[in-house]
């Protein structure tokens, strides 16, 4: 729970370009997470040492399977965790120059909603189905902004315009609003405060294509408009190519690869990117087969010694069945975590 | 679940293991101890009538929860007594389950009139009070063992046809039902072979906790003397004998009294025990 | 009929052909829900013909009609020529010719069943015979999909995702049956495992020779196992195509607008999204004239009130739009404008 692990880290060397990156001023900055799932039967370590950072400003996209960590790591940064289950084992999360873990209650909860605000995949049950949503949206700015209840139902309509919705639909129930619509109920409650940091967790996986571009179109006109950074969690590369500036992809709770995501889609670099990018049935161009990657997902209850992706490369060399790649830099701030470095 | 979390499961439950041990130790006693016993239920002898307990004063061979007013062995009665209502309670869960069972799984299968002529019938039951119907057939046919498990029987198959029903239905929504259908399967196949284990587990925990309720309302009955007919022992007709002279004679009442709060909640628990070691979404 | 899926002179014969089809439901007290209304399909051996559209399209009723798990309202759907509701009387013959593979690996698998419990199924309703052989052609297919023996004894939960679908695939094809219905198969899987799957019902459309009708929203990955595409709105197919035609040459308002809407990875060539306003509207008794005019980008004045007719603007690729000549030269133009 503090730089220690980082001071660490730093020690072992190689991974200075890394260390200067995670040092650098920043919006949020995620070291060495390790977070642990305990059930009855067993322990899965859901993040295995996650480092993030994200500028101001900035949008980041994490993109990763079923189980690899993504929403975990959204619910840490929001310290939102279950207790019972969910077991920070190590890391140190620092929102705009505080320690997360180190809040106060008070100041925890004026982060939430305050300054990180967080979209949801499914909008049915991100929203209370006995409010209006124009209840539920000046619910947040009385609690953040201490607004009364005319000026927040006030400024709820005008959110809701900005996001494409007709004032007069704030006296109106969730039911009444399709999914698309519901989606766009909660960006405007997500953006009522004015938020530094928004998190997306897959907001358009429940959505059609044609309603998921509209999302899309919004979300990166209202960026423009807000300039808030943006945590975007999706499996779908598509999404992050056009709306993300910087990707970082999870495999078994850790960041594999990190860079602009024109480098990283152009010239992926970890063999499990470019597992990904090759599995992807292609749009355009010749018909080409799949590229499936070997094997299966690593099992967090019981993963692999040194690089979890090894059981799956085609390129496994002796060093990755039992030591932990670091982040090596390949320029222009790419990063990946492997021996070869991407190379064959 | 294989058998290893299974058992494993079922040690940490706490509910399962006071069950269980209750229901053994209760189990034994009824079924194993009269073999030591030298007294009969039914055998009275006035020189013994109305003696105090005497524990195990003089070891197995005395009265050791005295006798009643009749000069009868109250520990060998309620021994005797705790055979029957477990016997009794056991063939009417048995026959419960069937019903229920049967009932509602053409009723969540095929839907329709079919359900709702069972559903309705189902609410016809629930409104009437169990006791009350009871006693209105008992009054009708006469009291009798099997007039007994058939009115314990009526009153509560109701509980886990709606329950089976209900589960039935969300099952044949999944797509493995379609796919047997696609297969070719029959209404028969896909109903037993397809959607009856996953009912089991619904049909195994509501059993078991019923058995409690059973032996409760045997006793109540009983004790209305309208259960098992006198001078058959059983706890309900002890408790109705020894009510007169709760004053005087109170083991008469506590020795029953005991041993029927003992087994309801011994069935009560394991029920709940159980419901924990197979409700997989539910943490022990 | 013959030219309505596009094929022309080529004179071969169907394997499974949907003519006119109608599904409608009645909702209580809200009016009759047109889920699919005179779709007309032709499926030809050893070819895939991809489904696709939105939720609420009637792709997945129109899967289910030909399945028969809904009784169809009007039309016909024959099956080597022969109406499957009418002249296939035989249900288990039918059985052994037509199966179908569900989207979600995880209630589409008994839970309480193993797997050589789920793949024996099949040969149990047909009295293939007894154990040991039944547990023979298990393992039969089972090297057929490359299953391995030894998780024959695990039950569904025991397995991942794509083994799962793997078993579905194994089960579709234990009767040996040669037309298959794909609902959605890789719609819940992973990328790498979604691959896969499909390489593997590629893999054994070769070698077996079956024919495919392939549900799905994603049109990549219809793009990557169709040789033709139709695409639905609200119950109607508005474009049928070559697959290649589709992707190069779409028409109608819709699909340009559906193929503009998915988010692209890598962008090599720069492509103006249309994006359409508002949402689905409801099947509920439609309004007659074209479907898709509330939303279109390019309605006219008459696209409200009058039918629109499926024509065919080329051999094999046919359009349910009376504009769709002019909607492709607006997109086509607005394209060029964006490249330079």
């Amino acid at each position: 729970m503090s730089m220690a692990a980082a001071t660490d880290a730093t020690e072992r060397s190689e991974q200075s370009e890394w260390e200067t990156l995670l040092r650098e001023e920043a919006l949020l900055r995620v070291i060495g997470l390790r977070v642990e799932y305990r059930t009855e039967r067993a322990v899965s370590k859901a993040l295995n040492g996650v480092d993030l950072v994200i500028h101001k400003g900035e949008s980041l996209g994490l993109v990763g399977e079923t189980g690899a960590g993504k929403t975990t790591t959204a619910l840490s940064i929001l310290n939102l965790l279950a207790q019972d289950i969910a077991f920070l084992k190590e890391g140190y999360i620092e929102f705009d120059g505080k320690d997360v873990y180190k809040m106060s209650i008070s100041e925890l909860r004026a982060m939430r909603g305050g300054k990180i605000s967080m979209i949801f995949q499914n909008p049915l049950t991100a929203l209370n189905p006995v409010f209006t949503v124009g209840e539920q949206i000046a619910l947040v700015l009385r609690i953040h902004k201490g607004m009364r209840n005319n000026e927040a139902m006030k400024r709820a309509g005008e959110l809701l315009e900005m996001v494409g919705i007709p004032a007069y639909r704030i006296k109106e129930y969730p039911f009444q609003f399709s999914g698309g619509m519901r989606q766009r109920v909660g960006i405007a409650a997500g953006l009522a405060c004015n938020p530094q940091l928004l998190i997306a967790d897959e907001p358009t996986t429940a959505l059609d294509v044609t309603i998921q571009a509209q999302i899309l179109e919004l979300m990166r006109e209202l960026q423009k408009e807000y300039a808030a950074s943006l945590l975007m969690i999706t499996h779908n590369l598509g999404i992050i190519s056009e709306l993300c500036q910087r990707v970082a992809v999870m495999y078994a709770g850790r960041i594999i690869e990190y860079g602009l995501a024109e480098d990283v889609f152009a010239s992926p670099k970890h063999p499990y990117t470019v597992g990904l990018l090759g599995a992807l049935p292609a749009l355009e161009g010749p018909w080409q087969p799949l590229a499936a990657i070997p094997g299966v997902i690593a099992d967090a209850q019981n993963l692999p010694d040194g690089c979890a992706f090894h059981p799956r490369c085609d390129n496994c060399k002796p060093e990755c069945r039992t030591e932990q790649p670091l982040m090596a830099h390949l320029g222009n701030r790419h990063f990946v975590a492997c021996f070869q470095n991407g190379e064959d | 679940m294989d058998t290893k979390t299974t058992i494993s499961r079922m040690l940490h439950s706490y509910f399962f293991v006071i069950g269980l041990i209750c229901l053994i130790f209760i189990i034994i006693s009824c079924y194993i101890l009269p073999y030591w016993i030298p007294w009969e239920p039914l055998e009275n002898s006035l020189l013994d009538k109305s003696l105090p307990p005497e524990f195990f004063r003089n070891g197995l061979s005395g009265h050791i929860l005295g006798t009643d007013t009749l000069g009868r062995d109250v520990l060998i009665r309620l021994l005797i007594g705790g055979q029957y209502s477990f016997r009794l309670a056991f063939i009417s869960v048995v026959l419960q389950a069937i019903l229920g069972t049967v009932l509602g799984m053409l009723s969540g299968y095929f839907g329709g009139q079919v359900d709702s002529i069972i559903m309705r019938a189902c609410d016809a039951i629930m409104a009437m009070p169990s006791l009350v119907l009871a006693i209105a057939i008992m009054a009708i046919f006469g009291p009798s063992t099997q007039n007994l498990i058939f009115v314990l029987t009526v009153s509560g198959w109701v509980q886990l046809c709606k329950i089976i029903r209900n589960n039935v239905r969300v099952v044949k929504q999944q797509e493995f039902v379609l796919a047997s259908g696609i297969l070719g399967a029959s209404g028969f196949h896909i109903m037993f072979k397809q959607i009856f284990p996953n009912v089991t587990t619904n049909i195994i925990i509501i059993t078991s906790q019923r058995m409690g309720f059973v032996i409760l309302m045997e006793a109540s009955l009983s004790f209305l003397n309208l259960g098992i007919p006198v001078p058959a022992p059983s706890w309900g007709n002890m408790i109705a004998a020894g009510r007169q002279y709760l004053v005087t004679q109170p083991w008469l009442i506590m020795a029953p009294g005991i041993a029927l709060m003992l087994a309801v909640l011994a069935f009560n628990f394991l029920g709940d025990g159980i419901r924990d070691v197979l409700d997989t979404k539910r943490k022990v | 009929m013959a030219e309505i899926n596009g094929i022309h002179a080529e004179e071969r014969e169907p394997l499974v052909q949907a003519k006119n089809l109608k599904k409608y439901f009645t909702v209580p007290r809200k009016g009759l829900l047109h889920a699919v209304d005179d779709v007309s399909l032709t499926i030809y051996p050893g070819e895939t013909l991809g489904l696709v559209g939105e939720s609420g399209c009637g792709k997945t009723t129109v899967g289910n009609v030909i399945m028969k798990i809904h009784p169809k309202t009007e039309g016909s759907i024959d099956y080597r020529g022969k109406d499957i509701f009418t002249e296939w009387t035989d249900k288990l013959e039918l059985c052994k010719k037509m199966q179908m593979i569900f989207q979600d690996p995880y209630s589409s698998l008994n839970p309480k069943s193993t797997v050589l419990g789920i793949l024996s199924e099949a040969f149990v309703i047909h009295k293939f015979g007894r154990k040991r052989e039944i547990t023979e052609k298990v393992k039969e297919i089972c090297d057929l999909v490359s299953f391995p023996h030894n998780l024959l004894n695990r039950y569904p939960h025991e397995l991942d995702g794509g083994m799962r679908q793997v078993v579905g695939i194994a089960r579709a094809l234990s009767l040996e049956a040669d037309f298959i219905v794909c609902d959605e198969p890789v719609s819940s899987l992973d990328v790498s495992v979604q691959a896969r799957i499909i390489n593997l019902m590629m893999e054994l459309q070769n070698k077996l020779g079956l024919s495919y009708l392939f549900i799905s929203h994603d049109l990549s990955v219809v793009r990557h196992i169709s040789k033709r595409i139709a695409i639905m709105y609200l119950g109607q197919i508005v474009e049928t195509a070559d697959t290649a035609d589709i992707f190069a040459n779409a028409m109608h308002p819709y699909s340009i607008a559906l193929l503009s809407a998915i988010p692209r990875v890598k962008t090599a060539s720069k492509i103006s999204r249309i994006v359409l306003k508002g949402d689905v509207p409801s099947p509920l008794n439609p309004k007659p004239g074209c479907r898709f005019a509330p939303r279109c980008w390019m309605a006219k004045k008459d696209c409200m009130d009058t039918n629109q007719e499926l024509t065919e603007v080329e051999p094999g690729h046919l359009v349910f739009c009376k504009y769709a000549a002019e909607s492709q030269r607006i997109a086509k133009e607005e394209q060029t404008a964006r490249t330079q």
